[in-house]
């Protein structure tokens, strides 16, 4: 792998992608095609290898990150890596990385990922550069890994001077490779190993609870122009089918129609969502307050001279039981329907109607 | 049980300044503060000190009578003492001063002009290096991450060079002779507990302890305390120039770009319907929240 | 609203900015005060949003010339209902006038348009290296326009005073369409009646504020709060008086029950963490240099142990003060719904005691309770009279008198900082003199003969 011939590799000898594919629960993260996608536009050739490694239980779907545009998967199977516990995946790794020598070695920065990665770049004696948002090659085709710093408001350009080079990349960052049922599947199942004594156990996983708005990357809001409790039920339909929260402006907590936990404002919570979408809010001074970070802002409001058209991106001027309804129909389809994990539901197969099954030439267990 | 807190020193994100034209961070601008969630860590740390206080205090009174002395001895004694220790320039002093005014029995600032530009891997092993020169820790915290360099790294690469066992995003902490029993806030989309032999790194979140006002009578003191330094030298067999600073960085910034601030499109529309739903649906799919194929 | 009225108004300012729209409307009713006071409104009145002061000049005199009721609203956020319309009437909402003519740094003054809110000031002044404006009334969604005809106090008034002290010259608008300048960027200037004083306070019932010249400062760059439980109240206020005299004066000091500091954290999810005592002070202070702060900590603390205070906290960083000044402003929150009337009475400084002794008493006389929240370094008193059961007491109008009483009896005022608006015009007759209601009642007239501006406000 990484390239059989030595053109191929650096001079340190290392070569070739590697993607290291997450998976929880029995599923492969999204994050994982997000990576393979982000990669193949990395090779330094076109027939630079670009390979993936998959740790996990046995009855993985391993042949979908071939059907994403991995050239090898190399599928280490365990049932101790249903648990997410750093120091077992980061023996495995390592020992995986030290024997193939790839040039570079892309993680999701999921939680599970910014926890592990540094350990193996550590273990690895390399450099990491963590939660990236962006990845080029440079004239030698060494990787210029970009990421955001002091709270998105710097991006750092970072080169690594070690082998390999080694980056975790935001989820949600990148767009999903293309499922090609016709790339050829090839899949090499290995053993895990243990050799140091268990410091780090997992005795228990607990499902979570509620998230505060204030977390979420797409909020709905709603105001004054909602006439009834009930019809919040649209405004979280649409919240939902974009994978975000329903926020309110302070007028309905007053008016008893939502809890103040969902308050957006000066005196409730402030928040800095991807998407703010504000339905039949004016905007007054102290709900403004309390959003105007917003990456981007859409407002839905009768009146035109609403101050919150001030500070949207995107307004439209007409009544929102009008158009909420053809935003649901329109976006609710291709939303991603993020859980509150982050892990999305799996809305790409059943858009597609069917899981692939065959069984794949590295031996997958059903 | 003795208690390490890492720390670092940041500027307060609330008031920090950028500079797009220089592509620069102006960290005259804001006054430097302890990382949020390192503050966090080391009220964890002051937390279970008056945990273990109040255990040993019921042990003590259940002590059979005659046993004086010893009942005297558990009175005095300290059962755990909390170091701080922070790598940064000497004006990082201050942020040390505030470590102390929060609870903090033991300052130590690791400064050297040799340490400076280190990155996180040379970062962490300049840490591990003081962390085995002041040596014999129980449990060594910090914040998940920090709220400049966000790379959340430190910690667990600390501990990979420690050889000690890590858990991140923790809620909760509660000990026993050898072992830490973590709460792990979200992993994967659930919580975990997690067992871990110490001596461990854990990296708490914020929801750990909020970090509670140290009195006026311990801040005026922690004006005058005196602050223990570690250099290079102090690091004698465990450290070498190679390894730290600019030198023992394998990640090096090629530049630095401060975005300029985006001019809104402020585009209103007017009764097209679709033409709105088309607008910014594709910008929802730009930015990855909905997939294409939609309007 | 006459169709013909709102076309006019349309060719003033274009239709995107006038509406008479029932839903449209609603957020142009009421300001911050408490639901069962609040002004029975109109629900006959169209709102303008007019961009100049041109814009404003012509509304003006087509409203004289109709003998139409004006109402100015800023930022909503009053306390006496003054931006409520309880005529048929038109709404003139300042919002779109936000622009910031001018930051004067040689002057030290900003000429500001008076839609301009409080947070767009101090977003605009952080630009400049260490410029700033004391005045605070607690919600910064307050417009300048607004601050300066209702002369807004809030917490820092210990030591910056409040807004007339700070306001140089304004650019008004006459009910006859005429616009005036008043004042300017002068430090003396002792030519004729200073109008400019009078409008500031008059509530938007002599002209429309259109444009303020107001002072700026330098930036005090350390600040720290120090909270401080005291056993007994008379302690606290021992103290208070004590730190007046010392010299160091704080930016504010404020009181509230210690069970309000401790539910109002708890309702937020936080903890109050001065655990003893009775009688919690937050005392902010503010200094050019870190030395000056610590020398200035030092010297309260010391004044606050001698007058028996315990353990005293420190919350240096923003974050930490902001905490403590969110709990002292979201006290309303905790007890809204509990509040029939609230007060905002103010006495000389020495008589606070005594005057907050009065209150407590009267409350205990009717068997009932009142929450005391105070500005207590400058004499301003907010307390309030209870529901019973859900409803007004039939007590309520005689303790309100009663209340007063006391108030006048420790040379005290009805207002310190709300103003009278809509909800206090009986009350300022219990205080005032006669003669002096009639000259008010005078100069009302020069301004405004056919008494269109704001009526039913003030006097």
């Amino acid at each position: 792998m990484m390239g059989g011939e030595n053109s191929m590799k650096n001079e340190n000898g290392f070569g070739g992608i590697l993607v290291i594919a997450e998976q929880c629960g029995g599923e492969i993260h999204r994050v994982s095609y997000e990576l393979l996608n982000k990669a193949s536009g990395l090779k330094r050739r076109p027939d630079t290898a670009l390979d993936c490694l998959l740790l996990g239980p046995a009855g993985l779907a391993a042949q979908e990150l071939n059907f994403r545009g991995a050239d090898t998967v190399y599928y280490i199977q365990g049932e101790e890596f249903e648990q997410q516990e750093e120091l077992f995946y980061k023996e495995n790794i390592v020992d995986f990385i030290r024997e193939k020598k790839p040039e570079t070695v892309l993680m999701g920065a999921t939680a599970f990922g910014r926890s592990l990665a540094p350990r193996v770049a550590a273990a690895l004696g390399t450099g990491l550069t963590a939660d990236c948002t962006d990845l080029q090659l440079d004239e030698d085709g060494r990787l210029i890994q970009i990421r955001p710093a002091f709270s998105d408001n710097i991006f750092a350009h970072i080169r690594t001077a070690a082998d390999p080079q080694m980056a975790t990349v935001r989820y949600k960052e990148f767009r999903e490779a293309k499922r090609d049922e016709k790339l050829p599947v090839k899949i090499e199942v290995r053993r895990p190993c243990r050799s140091a004594d268990v410091l780090s156990q997992v005795v228990e996983n607990i499902p979570l609870g509620d998230l505060d708005i204030s977390e979420a990357e797409v909020i709905v809001a709603a105001g004054r122009g909602v006439r009834r409790k009930e019809d919040l039920e649209m405004l979280s339909e649409l919240a939902q089918a974009l994978g975000g929260q329903l926020g309110v402006s302070r007028a309905l907590v007053d008016a008893g129609m939502a809890p103040s936990a969902r308050q957006v404002g000066y005196s409730g919570n402030r928040v800095k969502p991807k998407v703010y979408i504000a339905c039949g809010i004016s905007g007054a001074p102290q709900h403004l307050a309390g959003m105007k970070e917003s990456d981007m802002i859409v407002a839905v409001n009768t009146d035109p001279s609403a101050p919150i058209f001030r500070l949207a991106d995107y307004g439209f001027v007409g009544d929102l039981y009008e158009i909420v309804p053809q935003m649901i129909a329109a976006w609710g389809k291709g939303g991603r329907q993020a859980d509150r994990s982050g892990r999305p539901a799996d809305d790409e197969g059943t858009a597609d109607g069917e899981r692939p099954v065959e069984s794949a030439e590295g031996g997958l267990e059903q | 049980m003795k208690i390490l807190v890492l720390v670092k020193e940041v500027p307060d994100m609330e008031r920090v300044k950028f500079d797009s034209e220089r592509g620069v961070v102006d960290r005259s601008s804001a006054e430097a503060e302890i990382n949020p969630f390192d503050e966090s860590a080391l009220q964890a740390a002051v937390d279970l000190k008056e945990q273990l206080r109040t255990q040993e205090g019921a042990r003590a009174g259940t002590r059979p009578e005659g046993d004086t002395e010893a009942g005297s001895h558990a009175e005095t004694e300290e059962p755990a003492e909390i170091t701080v220790l922070t790598m940064g320039p000497p004006r990082a002093e201050k942020s040390l001063r505030d470590a102390y005014a929060r609870g903090a029995d033991r300052c130590v600032l690791l400064t050297d002009r040799a340490f400076g530009g280190s990155d996180t891997c040379a970062t962490a092993r300049t840490l591990a290096a003081a962390v085995r020169r002041l040596g014999g820790f129980d449990l060594i915290l910090c914040g998940e991450k920090s709220v400049d360099g966000d790379t959340a790294q430190v910690g667990a690469e600390t501990a990979e060079f420690l050889g000690l066992p890590h858990a991140y995003y923790a809620e909760k902490i509660s000990l026993s002779v050898a072992e830490a029993f973590v709460t792990v806030e979200n992993l994967g989309g659930r919580k975990q507990i997690r067992r871990l032999t110490l001596p461990a790194v854990v990296g708490v979140t914020k929801n750990i302890a909020s970090p509670k006002l140290p009195t006026v009578r311990r801040k005026l003191e922690s004006l005058e305390i005196s602050i223990e330094t570690i250099g290079l030298e102090d690091l004698n067999g465990l450290l070498t120039a190679d390894e730290t600073g600019f030198k023992g960085s394998p990640t090096k910034v090629a530049k630095i770009r401060v975005p300029e601030e985006l001019q809104k499109e402020n585009l209103l529309i007017r009764e097209d319907a679709d033409r709105f739903i088309r607008v910014v649906g594709e910008k929802l799919v730009e930015r990855g929240i909905i997939q294409e194929g939609c309007r | 609203m006459r169709e013909q009225i709102i076309r006019e108004l349309i060719d003033i300012t274009g239709p995107d900015y006038v509406t008479a729209d029932r839903e449209q409307i609603q957020s142009y009713i009421f300001d911050q005060v408490e639901e069962t006071y609040r002004p029975e409104p109109s629900r006959d009145f169209v709102v303008v949003k007019p961009g100049r002061t041109e814009e404003v000049s012509q509304i003006m005199k087509l409203a004289s010339r109709e003998k139409i009721p004006v109402v100015v609203r800023g930022g909503g956020t009053g306390l006496a209902g003054g931006c409520t319309p309880i005529y048929s009437s038109i709404v003139i909402s300042m919002e779109r006038m936000n622009r910031i003519v001018e930051i004067d740094a040689d002057n030290m003054m900003a000429v500001l348009e008076a839609g301009v809110t409080l947070m767009e000031l101090l977003t605009e002044l952080e630009k400049y290296e260490g410029l700033s404006f004391p005045v605070h009334p607690g919600d910064e969604g307050a417009q300048m326009g607004g601050m300066a005809v209702t002369n807004a106090g809030g917490a820092r008034a210990v030591r910056h005073g409040v807004m007339r002290k700070h306001i140089m010259g304004v650019e008004a608008v006459l009910p006859s369409g005429e616009v005036l300048e008043l004042g300017g960027k002068l430090i003396k200037n002792n030519a004729g009646y200073n109008l400019t004083q009078l409008l500031l306070g008059s509530e938007g019932t002599l002209a429309v504020i259109t444009r303020v010249i107001l002072k700026i400062y330098p930036k005090d760059k350390y600040s720290a709060t120090i909270v401080a439980p005291f056993p007994h109240f008379e302690n606290a206020c021992r103290a208070v008086m004590d730190i007046l005299k010392s010299g160091s004066v704080p930016l504010a000091v404020e009181y509230m029950d210690k069970r309000l500091f401790v539910g109002t954290a708890e309702m937020l999810g936080l903890e109050w963490q001065a655990k003893e005592g009775d009688s919690d002070l937050l005392i902010i202070l503010s200094e050019k240099t870190e030395e000056q702060l610590y020398n200035s900590v030092r010297e309260i603390n010391e004044i606050c142990r001698k007058n028996s205070c315990l353990e005293t906290l420190f919350a240096g960083k923003k974050r930490e003060q902001d905490e403590l000044l969110l709990v002292r402003s979201q006290h309303y929150e905790y007890i809204k719904n509990d509040i029939c009337d609230s007060f905002d009475m103010a006495v000389p400084v020495s008589q606070v005691p005594a005057f907050i002794g009065d209150l407590k008493h009267l409350a205990e006389e009717y068997h009932t309770g009142t929450n005391v929240i105070a500005h207590i370094a400058d004499g301003n008193v907010h307390n309030d009279i209870l529901y019973v059961d859900g409803k007004i007491p039939n007590y309520a109008a005689e303790l309100k008198q009663r209340m007063y009483d006391a108030c006048f009896s420790h040379g005290g005022t009805i207002t310190g900082e709300h103003g009278v608006g809509k909800i206090r015009v009986n009350d300022l007759l219990r205080q005032k003199d006669p003669a002096e209601l009639e000259l008010m009642r005078g100069i009302k007239k020069v301004f405004d003969p056919d008494n269109i501006m704001n009526p039913g406000t003030v006097i």
